[in-house]
């Protein structure tokens, strides 16, 4: 605002024109040291919440991964076992062990792979996180 | 000295309330006999009921009020709700929010189940999600609610979740297999992973919480007391994120198995 103050809020406020720059000079270092406290706190609470929730996915991810793996592993591994103990003798009457425990076992092995693979991407892509980016745009987002 | 601990050890392995797997024993507390069907009430079931009378009335109580600016108790409620919603959407879909109420009960049942187990009572602490029984019925329940609901929406086009798209039809016969295999382990990772995860976590804790009245009766070695205490109190912290973490992981994986059966095959 121009010393001058020929607006309508010359008769608005009963302030002198010497405290009203006063004011000013004081809101606009203010916000000036706003602007230079911002990010580093920003940044620290980031880090900090980055670094714990590293840990806590990376724990999640490993248990899940792993339970899945052997999953895949036992299920076949089972298939095959039952396959060629009963299924195959009492249906066919053949004798198939230890074949079809192989067969189903590096089936199993594969769905195991699949499945770590597949829940891996899902973790990657993932669903998005609704902490991150403002969901109300603030003073910031008119300026720049 | 390390006689007095090996001694120590075996007679407190010996003696009642010091084994680390005693805490999973099911006990009989109401013997009720169904026509011939032991179901009487144990420790388990007690345990069940008790979460159940304080998920009820915890979210009777906090919703009662019904106020348009939320207490306390009511935005614990409604942030419940909204976690969950919000991830049945981003995993299922908008169509998915008719398992809203099955993903919720899920949830919230082995969450107060698991966070039950954490609670220390003497004699009578018990984590009803450290049974496979348990953790096996519901995933069985999930997988089951998959395939009826799958078969009753895209009927047999359901089984098209069997056939990988944009694979030359060479390869079919030895894809068709994995992913069938992949499909029935599915409830078994669920259930294994809730249960051996709540099982081992409380049987490392008993363990460590064991090792200090072992050095404390130890004569010079109770010097290193503090440090199973000190590693007991920082597994007691992980062992309430993992009982939070697993069973969110449950109704994740819910979500995603249901995704399933409510779009079909891709």
């Amino acid at each position: 605002m121009s010393p001058a103050g020929k607006g309508s809020d010359e008769h608005n406020g009963k302030i002198s024109q010497e405290a009203r720059a006063e004011i000013k000079r004081r809101s606009a270092e203010i916000g000036r040291r706003l602007e230079a406290a911002r990010p580093t706190l920003q940044d620290l609470a980031q880090s900090n919440g980055d670094r714990q929730n590293a840990s806590h996915e990376a724990m999640g991810r490993a248990l899940r991964l792993s339970t899945e793996l052997i999953g895949g592993i036992v299920v076949g591994a089972a298939l095959g076992w039952s396959l060629d103990n009963y299924l195959m003798p009492y249906l066919f009457g053949v004798k198939t062990w230890p074949l079809m425990f192989i067969i189903f076992f590096l089936l199993g092995s594969a769905a195991g792979t699949l499945n770590v693979v597949r829940s891996g991407m899902k973790m990657k892509t993932g669903p998005s996180d609704p902490s991150r980016g403002r969901a109300v745009p603030d003073d910031d987002d008119d300026v720049n | 000295m390390m006689m007095t601990l090996i001694k120590g050890s075996t007679v407190a392995a010996e003696g009642h309330g010091h084994s680390p797997i005693e805490q999973f024993e099911i006990r009989e507390l109401v013997p009720i006999n169904l026509f011939g069907i032991d179901a009487s009430l144990t420790n388990s079931g007690a345990y069940m009921l008790v979460a159940l009378g304080l998920i009820f009335s915890f979210l009777y109580f906090s919703t009662g009020g019904r106020s348009l600016v939320p207490t306390r108790l009511q935005s614990i409620s409604e942030i419940l709700y909204e976690f969950i919603a919000s991830t049945v959407r981003e995993n299922v879909g908008a169509k998915g929010m008719q398992f809203f109420p099955l993903v919720f009960t899920l949830f919230i049942f082995v969450l107060v189940l698991n966070l039950l187990g954490m609670i220390p009572i003497p004699g009578v602490t018990f984590t009803v999600t450290s049974h496979i029984a348990v953790t096996a019925t519901l995933a069985l329940l999930v997988i089951s609610i998959v395939i009826v609901y799958g078969l009753y929406t895209h009927g047999i086009g359901f089984f098209g979740i069997f056939v990988p798209s944009g694979v030359p039809p060479a390869l079919l016969p030895l894809l068709i297999p994995i992913e069938i295999i992949s499909f029935i382990s599915r409830p078994i990772s669920l259930s294994v992973r809730l249960f051996a995860n709540m099982l081992a976590g409380h049987i490392a804790l008993k363990i460590f919480a064991g090792f200090i009245g072992l050095l404390l009766g130890g004569g010079i070695w109770a010097l290193l007391a503090p440090l199973p205490l000190a590693l007991t109190v920082a597994l007691t912290a992980l062992e309430v994120l993992v009982a939070v973490l697993q069973a969110y992981v449950f109704a994740v994986l819910t979500c995603i198995y249901l995704s399933d059966a409510v779009h079909g095959a891709h």
